[in-house]
């Protein structure tokens, strides 16, 4: 399936005085929901506000819904919502003014952004809470009313500045179905920004990796994932050495189990070494109870990603449609 | 459980939405309606007034002495000695306190609660420039003052024309009313501009408001000194304080609003009563020179605004 580019950025330099957030930074974001990955001070912020116009750049490019930054930063923050890490609120409004008024700050005709507040205040379920005053909101209702502002003029893209900061276990639960909700098929792309890998896997189908303001990996979560061989993971009803010896007599390199699970790898395609394992769990009589294709938590790719690896140096991303699987990257 | 009437899943907008360019006004009119919400402001703003309800009150004994002692057809001598425009130099002298506390009101805390809020996140989000932000938070502030100077000093003006034509009120000077279309916009021009400058440097209004009230007494204090050493020097049989006494009497924040309706109306001023004798110990000090106060408020609204301006961050940079 080919995707359609949402954002491209090429050899990013942003300086903060002497200190270099991003360091020749080039990725491609494709449509869908793309999680910004790094660990506290990557440059995850800076790349955000980068594309927004607040941050100009030492040098470098970027194109955000085919716009560029450079040129035309007032239509681009017309296109995106922002939905930023810190509390952010204006003085003095009750929920359903703000947001109207967020929308009226983006070109909506004045009636237009009133009647859209009230839908997305609903949509963020804040209804009850529409006629109160922000400053007397929650933490978990300040998050919504951040992401109500963003969606109230219909962006393109949408961009989350660590969506689920200071939420308790429910209102994070919350917050990651909101969000998720509104980035499958509604037409709306979004770039989430977390240090949260279970949140990011939870509603994300890609990911950029930076680190010390570099890119690390891009690509799909389940490319990510993948573990280079492409392994097995055979779970029997208990342990068998048989079965093992028979697996090794067939060629298979076969891995210390965890519990009852074996993880096997063999040179050739997956279905290959499926079926060599069915072989001998039928040889030695060993019970299967369960079949997967092996894959890595998306933290240890993450580790991978962040690790040792020296950075790829500042270069033009190729014109790609699709975002090749990393595994050789991590 | 049932599900609700409405539609209550997320759709896209596909709405018109304007071309981004001139935010500011949908900036200064959230303002305003934040501003006039605040039932201080109306209490103020009403207040700002009072002396042309005063002199009304007088006029009308005026004219009512007039009539009961049998004059009607003749001149009154109380209206005939009046210098017309002297009475809105007064008016605005007088009021400038009230525009000081509206000032602190609805400008203070203008940029400095919105520093606490990070409302610089929403507004810069947007497709809002800098320019934008600054502009809208200063016609927020001076379309509001700006009204509250304009409306009592039109309804008396109105009224004078009405009453007074045959006083002079007219022919003392036939272009007044073109000259307080300007004088009105003194106050709010330099008020909006001085709150925004104080204001971008605080995270909280009752900060920026407490130094700006305490900029604007210091100056008042400075102005009273001054004054002080006029009247002495009128005491003393000169002709009138100093010309360097003089400019420096309207160094200040209302000092300066009132040295620009003297020169705009062209005139010294005079007692607050009329008809009330000059002596030394209620001296009238006399405008100041054009050529220095006028770009003087100018140069100072544009400094405070650059001052704002170059606050305005959407971001904390560090490093």
């Amino acid at each position: 399936m080919v995707s359609v580019k949402i954002a491209t950025v090429e050899n990013l330099v942003v300086r903060y005085g002497s200190f270099t957030a991003l360091n020749g930074l080039s990725c491609e974001i494709l449509e869908g929901c793309t999680g910004l990955l790094g660990p506290n001070g990557a440059g995850k912020t800076t790349l955000i506000k980068t594309i927004l116009g607040f941050v100009k750049p030492t040098s470098g490019t970027a194109n955000v819904l085919g716009m560029d930054i450079h040129e035309t930063g007032a239509k681009i923050r017309q296109q995106v919502g922002l939905m930023p890490e810190q509390d952010c609120h204006i003085p003095g409004m009750t929920a359903v003014h703000f947001v109207a008024y967020a929308g009226e700050l983006a070109g909506m005709p004045p009636a237009q952004a009133l009647r859209r507040a009230h839908e997305v205040l609903d949509y963020c379920g804040l209804g009850e809470a529409r006629y109160r005053n922000v400053e007397t909101f929650s933490t978990g209702m300040k998050q919504r009313i951040k992401l109500a502002q963003a969606l109230v003029h219909g962006p393109k893209l949408l961009l989350l500045d660590e969506p689920t900061n200071g939420l308790d276990p429910a209102g994070r639960e919350d917050m990651l179905e909101l969000v998720k909700s509104v980035s499958h098929g509604k037409g709306l792309n979004v770039i989430v920004s977390s240090h949260l890998l279970p949140d990011i896997e939870r509603i994300c189908d890609r990911v950029v990796v930076v680190m010390k303001g570099q890119l690390r990996a891009q690509g799909a979560i389940k490319d990510l994932k993948k573990i280079e061989g492409q392994p097995i993971d055979i779970e029997l009803r208990e342990l068998s050495s048989a079965f093992v010896a028979a697996l090794q007599s067939k060629g298979a390199n076969v891995m210390p189990p965890k519990r009852t699970t074996y993880r096997i790898l063999m040179p050739g395609r997956v279905e290959e070494t499926a079926r060599v394992a069915m072989e001998a769990a039928r040889e030695t009589g060993a019970q299967i109870r369960g079949y997967a294709e092996a894959e890595r938590s998306l933290e240890d790719a993450f580790l991978d990603a962040i690790g040792d690896v020296p950075p790829p140096p500042p270069q033009a991303v190729p014109p790609a449609q699709v975002v090749p699987p990393v595994g050789g990257v991590a | 459980m049932a599900s609700p009437i409405a539609d209550l899943s997320y759709r896209n907008y596909d709405g018109p939405l304007d071309p981004p360019i001139n935010r500011w006004w949908a900036i200064a009119k959230m303002s305003m309606r934040l501003s006039i919400k605040k039932k201080g402001f109306w209490v103020w703003a009403v207040m700002s007034g009072y002396w042309y309800l005063i002199l009304l009150a007088i006029f009308y004994f005026a004219d009512q002495s007039t009539q009961l002692g049998n004059a009607v057809g003749r001149k009154n001598p109380f209206f005939s000695n009046i210098v017309w425009k002297d009475l809105f130099v007064n008016g605005f002298s007088v009021s400038q306190l009230f525009f000081l506390i509206l000032a602190l009101l609805i400008g203070a805390g203008t940029i400095a609660n919105d520093n606490r809020a990070n409302a610089l996140l929403v507004y810069l989000s947007k497709p809002c420039t800098k320019l934008d932000y600054v502009m809208g938070k200063w016609l927020g502030i001076f379309i509001p003052m700006t009204i509250v100077t304009a409306v009592p000093t039109l309804i008396f003006y109105l009224y004078c024309l009405m009453s007074y034509r045959t006083y002079g009120f007219l022919s003392q000077d036939p272009w007044l009313i073109l000259k307080l279309l300007g004088m009105v916009l003194v106050p709010g021009a330099l008020h909006s501009s001085l709150a925004l400058g104080v204001s971008s440097m605080f995270q909280q209004g009752r900060l920026a408001g407490a130094t700006y009230a305490g900029v604007y007494f210091f100056g008042v204090f400075f102005t009273k000194a001054m004054q002080s050493i006029g009247v002495m020097s009128a005491m003393n049989g000169s002709e009138g304080p100093s010309g360097t006494v003089n400019s420096l009497y309207y160094c200040s924040i209302d000092g300066i609003q009132i040295a620009l309706a003297k020169i705009l109306l062209h005139t010294d001023g005079s007692q607050l009563i009329p008809g009330q004798p000059a002596t030394p110990m209620k001296l009238v000090m006399p405008a100041p020179s054009g050529w220095i106060f006028v770009p003087a408020f100018f140069g100072i609204c544009a400094l405070a605004m650059l001052l704002a301006w170059s606050r305005i961050k959407a971001v904390e940079v560090v490093g």
